[in-house]
């Protein structure tokens, strides 16, 4: 009878090993953090601001990508299927990878609409909304321009979405995520008052941009908007369009073309060339300069344009 | 005390000047009277103009002073604004979310993608200089024709399904209803079932719609195998591995698989019916590995089979694919490189009409496609393909083909395909010189398994 209770026992111990290795082998390592699947980079920083060690964060785009032409890569899918959220910058930013990288990681969480799915666009109030859905306009993002996230300012809303979201999902850290949104917040409103004084020199710039993408960078600090090297948002220039934009930049006067590091630099180093102009390289994401976080990469495009319109003025 | 020696002799410097113009003046005025009186008129003119100056600098005081007001003003609510937070967008209250379906996040009203419809406009011209074989030969001569309309239709039916079908015509085919099947959206452990008419998980290249492929047409040696696309009518289950490495397992049952052994099928009537052990069925596992940040490497493999009847088979499916992706949009944005090799070993029955048997073969075959495709510039691509394969059936049928493709996008909805073919082998030589001409209208996107 002993005997067989202690192989019963035994039996059980076995089970329960194989079963704990099995779970271990589908789990993967332990982990206390929450885990964050960050659709940009910028995000991911912010995030990574907010959450400090309560989150581990695995971000998607690199920051020297364009953000409309993100590869879809299966690792990502095994990343979102086991995610506890996904943060994504909104506003369709991401239409190239996310819904189709969402719609194969089965997981119901992280899907639109669902408590962890973070949308740091929540709170922006967005500019180029189009009246009208027609792809003679180009590629346009149905709920407005997306690049919002050049904008510092706009920094703050998408801080304030993140860290409620990051809340939602884990109630139990919302004391860290309160303390962490105002870290982040005190330190980006030191920061932006120190730019607006440094971008003082940007007020009343006419320039060129890439593609779409200046417009709230514009706004903050008095750029002047005058044309851009695509011929409309995600179409490639043409020559036509190329001889309007160097008329319109000799009629008017531009000196600054603005190249987003994501795209061919050729284009937009022969169209300054034969306007006289000058380029600034600047990302439309954190890290494409080699800054990964979302405050030195603000940072960074602003020297880049002041560095360029300083340079114009002086020579 | 230095201070007060320099300034006294500052001052003795001065009184002597004065002393002097003193003792020259009259001198002056005794020398010549007329030149007093014009001295005297400049004198006044000045005067006049020290007025006249003193005016306008009580004027541009008074503005100033009138403008430091305003000024201060000014500071004293930028002030206020910057210690409200720095713009009024900050400290004003949120504005709603775009959707009345949730209060976290902004999506597209219900209306815009729901359902997702899309066309797609696929046309083309070829010309052949031979007749080729009669498994993957093409008639000689040149021709124009609608390669493929597609409609395509999806949607979420409700928070555990979604649907879609896509319904096609060609030029030589007619109408058909090439996709219309239901996924589920909310099984746990990874699980989602796939039921309908769809194409089957087989490889790579199989599953793919025509408007999706990188070439202009499927690889000969795909259309022999597989019998087409891989079209069928059944069910799928796949399980999406719950580790950090990405492994997906689809596994499936069907009547038949391949849209022209599905179509044969459709054609006997009742007598489609069979036992269900001459049913098709399909395992195909792969994985993914990212090699570097931006190279990564697919690898699959396929089983299919029909375990007994006239129709008994064993097709046995390899499926490598790297790329190089960048994901920055240079002159150079990336390769594919993707190659499939297929081994069939198929039973081929012919029977008369009372079902005696006439003729039975069983040939074992194996051929692929290997390809290689580069992007340029964000609008254009070129590659070359290789195939070489042997019909599942025949006899002195091995053709090589060599395909030269080059495509132009004027815009991600928009493309133009120039394609060259080569084809040698056990029978005539043939070169086939083909454009196409593809648009899609609406909402297009197959999603994950074609991207």
């Amino acid at each position: 009878m002993a005997s067989h209770s202690a192989s019963v026992r035994m039996s059980i111990h076995w089970i329960a090993g194989l079963g704990m290795l099995l779970a271990s082998l589908v789990a993967g390592p332990a982990t206390a953090s929450l885990r964050v699947v960050a659709s940009m980079p910028d995000v991911a920083d912010i995030t990574k601001q907010i959450g400090g060690d309560r989150v581990s964060i695995v971000t998607i785009a690199e920051g020297t990508q364009d953000p409309h032409k993100v590869p879809v890569k299966p690792s990502f899918v095994s990343k979102l299927h086991r995610a506890d959220a996904l943060v994504v910058q909104g506003l369709g930013l991401e239409h190239a990878f996310v819904p189709a990288l969402s719609e194969a990681a089965r997981n119901a969480r992280i899907l639109p609409g669902a408590p962890a799915y973070i949308d740091a666009s929540l709170y922006v109030t967005p500019l180029e909304v189009p009246s009208s859905q027609n792809r003679t306009q180009g590629e346009l993002h149905p709920l407005g321009n997306p690049h919002f996230n050049l904008d510092p300012v706009q920094g703050k809303l998408m801080a304030r979405a993140i860290a409620e979201g990051l809340e939602r999902v884990d109630p139990d850290g919302a004391e860290a995520y309160r303390a962490g949104l105002a870290r982040f917040e005190a330190l980006l409103d030191r920061k932006i008052a120190e730019w607006q004084t440094l971008a003082a020199p940007l007020r009343g710039v006419k320039a060129v941009s890439y593609h779409e993408d200046m417009v709230y960078l514009a706004e903050r600090y008095g750029i002047e908007r005058v044309g851009t090297i695509e011929v409309k948002p995600g179409i490639p220039a043409t020559p036509r369009h190329v001889e309007d934009l160097l008329a319109t930049m000799k009629r008017d006067n531009v000196k600054l073309v603005i190249h987003e590091v994501s795209y061919d630099p050729g284009l937009a180093e022969s169209i300054a060339e034969r306007t006289g102009a000058r380029v600034a390289t600047i990302s439309a994401m954190a890290g494409g300069l080699g800054h990964a976080g979302y405050i030195d990469s603000i940072e960074a495009n602003l020297k880049a344009l002041l560095a360029a319109v300083q340079g114009e003025s002086a020579g | 005390m230095r201070t007060t020696e320099s300034k006294r002799a500052s001052l003795r410097l001065v009184l002597a000047g004065c002393a002097i113009a003193l003792f020259l003046a009259p001198a002056a005025a005794r020398s010549a009277p007329s030149e007093v009186e014009e001295l005297r008129s400049q004198l006044d003119a000045t005067r006049e103009e020290l007025a006249t100056t003193k005016q306008t600098l009580t004027q541009t005081q008074q503005e100033l002073a009138a403008t430091r007001g305003t000024l201060q003003s000014l500071v004293e609510r930028v002030d206020a604004i910057q210690a409200a937070g720095p713009l009024p967008a900050v400290s004003a209250a949120p504005p709603p979310p775009v959707s009345a379906g949730s209060s976290t996040a902004r999506i597209l009203p219900v209306n815009a993608d729901n359902p997702a419809i899309s066309f797609v406009v696929d046309t083309e011209v070829a010309t052949d200089h031979h007749r080729s074989f009669g498994s993957i030969g093409f008639p000689t001569g040149t021709d124009f024709s609608l390669r493929n309309a597609e409609l395509f239709i999806s949607a979420p039916i409700d928070p555990f399904l979604r649907g879609y079908a896509s319904i096609n015509g060609t030029s030589d085919e007619g109408f058909d209803v090439e996709e219309a099947a239901l996924i589920t959206t909310a099984l746990p452990w990874g699980l989602t079932v796939k039921g309908g008419r769809f194409f089957a998980d087989f490889g790579r290249l199989p599953h793919w719609h025509d408007e999706a492929l990188p070439f202009v047409d499927r690889p000969p040696s795909i259309e022999r195998f597989i019998g087409g696309e891989s079209g069928s009518e059944g069910v799928e289950v796949s399980w999406l591995v719950p580790t950090d490495h990405f492994i997906e397992i689809t596994a499936g049952a069907y009547d038949a698989v391949g849209s022209e052994y599905l179509e044969e099928l459709n054609d006997d009537g009742f007598f489609g019916r069979r036992n269900v052990d001459e049913l098709s069925y399909l395992v195909h596992p792969h994985t993914y590995f990212d090699l570097t940040d931006s190279l990564n490497l697919e690898v699959g493999g396929t089983w299919l089979g029909v375990p007994a009847g006239d129709s008994e088979r064993n097709t046995w499916g390899v499926d490598v694919t790297l790329r190089h992706q960048p994901g920055t949009t240079g002159v150079y944005q990336g390769f594919v490189w993707g190659t499939e090799w297929l081994w069939n070993d198929q039973r081929f029955t012919e029977r008369d009409d009372d079902g005696s048997l006439i003729d039975r073969m069983r040939p074992s075959r194996s051929g692929g496609y290997s390809y290689v495709e580069a992007f340029f510039a964000r609008r254009y691509s070129a590659g070359l393909r290789y195939d070489r394969s042997k019909a599942p059936d025949g006899e002195r049928d091995l053709a090589n083909t060599v395909s030269a493709f080059f495509t132009w996008k004027p815009s991600e909805f928009h493309r133009l395909r120039l394609q060259l073919d080569d084809v040698w082998g056990d029978q005539q030589d043939n070169q086939r010189l083909t454009l196409q001409w593809t648009a899609f209208i609406g909402s297009h996107s197959h999603g994950f398994a074609q991207r």
